[in-house]
Formats: C-alpha cells, sequence, structure tokens
C-alpha cells in the first residue's frame, strides 16, 4: 500500500507541476498530500471503481484501457481506508477488497443505484437553546434529474415527548369506555403528561411530519450543519461507512471509517442502530 | 468576457462533434471543454480573491473587483465556512465574504493558490441544468507589524459550478452553448 501511495505522490508531484490552470510563479506547490487526500465524495467513486489516473487528473470512461483496470482498482481500495483512527481488521479489509475486485463478480458503486444515504448532524435553535437534529438525507429521481431530500430525522428533544411507560406504570382507557361514551378522554388528553400511552403497540411517531410542521409554525430554526457522513450498503452483504478526515498526512479526506459483513439480519439492525442514534 | 470566447468556441466545437440526437447529455470530449471553462471561472475567482485581500489594494479598486468577482456567480451564492477548531458551518453572502476579507486588519496580506485542483463529474438537476463540483486549496498569510503577529492558514475551497445550456444568435442562425457559473463555496480550513 506505501508504494501505492508513493507512485501516486511521485506521479502527482510530476503532474501538478507549475503551468496548470489557476497557477501563477511563485505559488505554494502541493507535496502530494493534498493530491493523495480523497478530495470529493465523487473522487471516493472513481477511485473506488478505479475511473480516474493516480493523480486525479484524467478521468477514465468506459471504452478507456485503464477504466475500471482490477489492479489500478486494489491499490486504490487500499488507500480509501482510514487508516489512523478506524479499528477495522486486516483480515476484513482484504476480505472486502478481494470481493469487490473479484474477477468473475466485480462490485462498483454507483451514484445513482440507492442503497447508500447521508447522516448530516444539524443544529436547530428551539426555544433560544440550540439543539442537535440529525438528517438523513437520499438521493431521488426527479425531474430531469436528482435532488437529495430528507428521508427522516432523528433529535433527542423529540424522543422525550414519545416516551411511552410499560407495565403497570401505563396509564390505559379501561376496555368499556366506550359505555360511557369515551367520557374519560378528558382525564386521558387534558393536562396530561404521557397521551403517548393511549396509542397502539405498534406506533411510532413520525418524526420528520412534526420537525416540518415545527419549521412552518416558525417554532424551530436552521442554524447549521456540523457533520457529514455516508452510509453504504451497495456492496452485496457488506456496510460501510464513510467519514471525512482533516489531518495532516496523506490518509486524509473521504475515507471509509467502518466496515461490517453483513449475515442475515444485520442490515435492518444497523439501520435501526443509525436511525435511532443509540 | 472577451478572453472566455475561445472556450465558447471550443465548446461550440465539441457541441457539434456530437450526434443531434444527444442534444442534452454531456460527452466526455463536451465535459473536458465545460471543465476548462469552469477552472478559467475559478481562476478568475482566485485572482480576485488575492486582489481584494491585498492591502495594495486601494478601496474603490477593491470594490470594483468585488463587483467583477460577484458576477462570476448565481444568485443567492453564499460561503460556508469552518475551521479546524469548530466543525461548525457559518455563512456569508458571497459580497459579505469579500468585504470581510478586504477588511482584515493586517498590514501584509498574501494569498496564493496550490497547484493543484480537483473537478468532479457534472450530475443533472431537476430543473435540467448540470451541477459539479471543483475544489483548490488556498493558502493565507497575514502579518501585522504592530502585534508582531503573523497568521498562516491553508483552506480548501469546494466550489459549486452551474453548467446550462443556453442559446445565441450568430449570423440567423441559432447556436447552442454551455455557460457556465459559480455557486455556493465551502471553504474547510485544513492542517496543512
Amino acid at each position: 500500500m506505501r508504494k501505492f501511495i508513493l507512485v501516486l505522490v511521485l506521479i502527482t508531484s510530476y503532474r501538478f507541476a507549475p503551468g496548470q490552470g489557476l497557477y501563477s510563479p511563485g505559488q505554494p506547490s502541493d507535496d502530494g498530500r493534498f493530491a493523495a487526500s480523497t478530495k470529493q465524495v465523487n473522487q471516493f467513486f472513481r477511485r473506488f471503481n478505479a475511473e480516474e489516473s493516480k493523480d486525479g487528473s484524467t478521468r477514465f470512461n468506459p471504452g478507456d484501457r485503464e477504466y475500471r483496470d482490477r489492479e489500478l482498482r486494489k491499490g486504490f481500495i487500499n488507500i480509501l481506508f482510514d487508516n489512523e483512527t478506524t479499528s477495522v481488521p486486516k483480515s476484513l479489509k482484504e476480505d472486502f477488497t478481494q470481493t469487490v475486485i473479484s474477477t468473475g463478480n466485480p462490485q462498483f458503486l454507483d451514484f445513482h443505484n440507492g442503497e447508500w444515504f447521508a447522516e448530516v448532524n444539524t443544529v436547530f435553535m428551539i426555544k433560544g437553546k440550540r439543539e442537535n437534529v440529525t438528517l438523513f438525507m437520499k438521493l431521488q429521481e426527479e425531474g430531469l434529474g436528482f435532488e437529495w431530500v430528507i428521508d427522516n430525522i432523528a433529535a433527542d428533544f423529540f424522543k422525550l415527548y414519545f416516551d411511552k411507560d410499560t407495565g403497570n406504570d401505563k396509564q390505559f382507557l379501561h376496555p368499556l369506555s366506550h359505555e360511557l361514551g369515551f367520557m374519560n378522554l378528558r382525564k386521558a388528553l387534558q393536562d396530561n403528561k404521557k397521551p403517548e400511552s393511549y396509542t397502539p403497540k405498534e406506533f411510532s411517531p413520525d418524526y420528520l411530519s412534526i420537525f416540518l410542521y415545527e419549521i412552518k409554525k416558525g417554532n424551530i430554526r436552521f442554524e447549521t450543519v456540523s457533520d457529514v457522513k455516508f452510509h453504504f450498503f451497495q456492496i452485496s452483504d457488506w456496510y460501510f461507512e464513510l467519514s471525512q478526515f482533516n489531518r495532516p498526512g496523506f490518509n486524509t479526506g473521504w475515507l471509509i471509517s467502518n466496515l461490517v459483513k453483513l449475515n442475515e439480519g444485520d442490515k435492518d439492525v444497523i439501520l435501526n442502530y443509525i436511525y435511532d442514534q443509540n | 468576457m472577451k478572453k472566455y470566447i475561445p472556450l465558447f468556441l471550443m465548446l461550440f466545437i465539441a457541441a457539434s462533434s456530437v450526434a443531434i440526437a444527444q442534444t442534452d447529455n454531456i460527452s466526455p470530449q463536451r465535459k473536458q471543454a465545460i471543465d476548462s471553462l469552469a477552472l478559467e471561472k475559478v481562476k478568475d475567482l482566485s485572482k480576485y480573491i488575492s486582489i481584494i485581500g491585498s492591502k495594495q489594494t486601494q478601496f474603490s479598486e477593491a470594490n470594483r473587483v468585488m463587483d467583477r468577482a460577484e458576477e462570476l456567480f448565481a444568485p443567492e451564492a453564499e460561503m460556508g465556512v469552518s475551521s479546524l477548531s469548530s466543525k461548525e458551518i457559518a455563512y456569508y453572502k458571497v459580497r459579505r465574504y469579500f468585504e470581510r476579507l478586504m477588511a482584515l486588519n493586517y498590514d501584509q496580506v498574501n494569498i496564493s493558490w496550490y497547484d493543484i485542483h480537483y473537478i468532479s463529474d457534472l450530475e443533472r438537476q431537476p430543473d435540467g441544468r448540470y451541477v459539479g463540483v471543483i475544489t483548490v486549496y488556498q493558502r493565507f498569510e497575514g502579518t501585522s507589524r504592530e502585534s508582531g503577529l503573523n497568521y498562516k492558514d491553508t483552506t480548501k475551497k469546494d466550489i459549486t459550478i452551474y453548467v446550462e445550456k443556453k442559446q445565441t444568435q450568430v449570423a440567423g442562425r441559432t447556436i447552442d452553448f454551455w455557460d457556465v457559473m459559480l455557486g455556493d463555496i465551502r471553504v474547510t480550513e485544513t492542517s496543512a
């Protein structure tokens, strides 16, 4: 892997010699770190699929000899892991790499093919207080192209409102309430801190609708984005997380920060974990 | 504007070299021509930022350059800035960002650009326009003689580009061409 990075750095140092585009004499020159960095999510896709040259200056298209070249992919995928802070076992990385570059059934990432989404950590002002809200965004086809849409949200301050008791603590409407014309609804819903007690077992609050309602009512106000990462399920039987690493060195930019080989049922477990932010 | 004419011509040529049926698709050849035009605009922006930030630039000249720089952008474009100490994004209108840059309290400011860039693929958005991102790296050095402070940082700038097919009349004929505008810019301080 070091050899691959070294080759990449040498090529980029040569290719990005003065004279290109933006640049003028006396400009600072990249020592290879910016070239090595996976600078955009787009570049992560291209490197993962081997759809660009090592220095990133040439886009390979179908029909080009180097397009999705197996050896190039192998080199690229090795440098697409966070190798400084993430403790993904080496054997798991190798297993994953062999799966995606297999000669019989290579697997590629496709920007438009779904099975990947963004987790966007944001800050909102709610009643004068800064609160964290996580937005889960997905790409959808719309009109003549594509757009990112908010698919789901998670926010602790919403969860607090839907804390249904269980067992003897749970309030209920007794089974003959109908004979009294449900007059006991007054006790259930007026000045009661736990109206969610009177919902079915399968009830699950639609936080996104509440969130939109509160924005429209002016009760919550967007402040800023604090972090972004991505979750990928596109590779059969594998899940990986993509995060941005802004640090010194050559192993930076958008890198795989978590990798899991999926057994039956694991995908739902991971999705529940991500959405619930447990 | 005159300097863009050769690039527009390149785009005409690229446009005419592909099949008529591909009216709204962008071939790899056309993409390269669009990349060149977009990079020219980014190059102009980088030049304008260096001029606006320079302490040698007169106030009136800086304002004129800010006007020119603003013309590169689509309406409502914003700069989103974060630092190493805070990943949260601070938002500025493009003009406000330039004004803040001009007002920085240093005796000497030097803004330069690393010899590297990265250009994304173009993706089509619902209204039919294409969108891409160009990444460049900027080096900032500010020196204050009085306090002896010397501040340096390197920022990554991810610049949105909008690519739109337009039409113009040349000698009575309607000719399609692709125009590029800059959009929102994400500015991230790096550890370099």
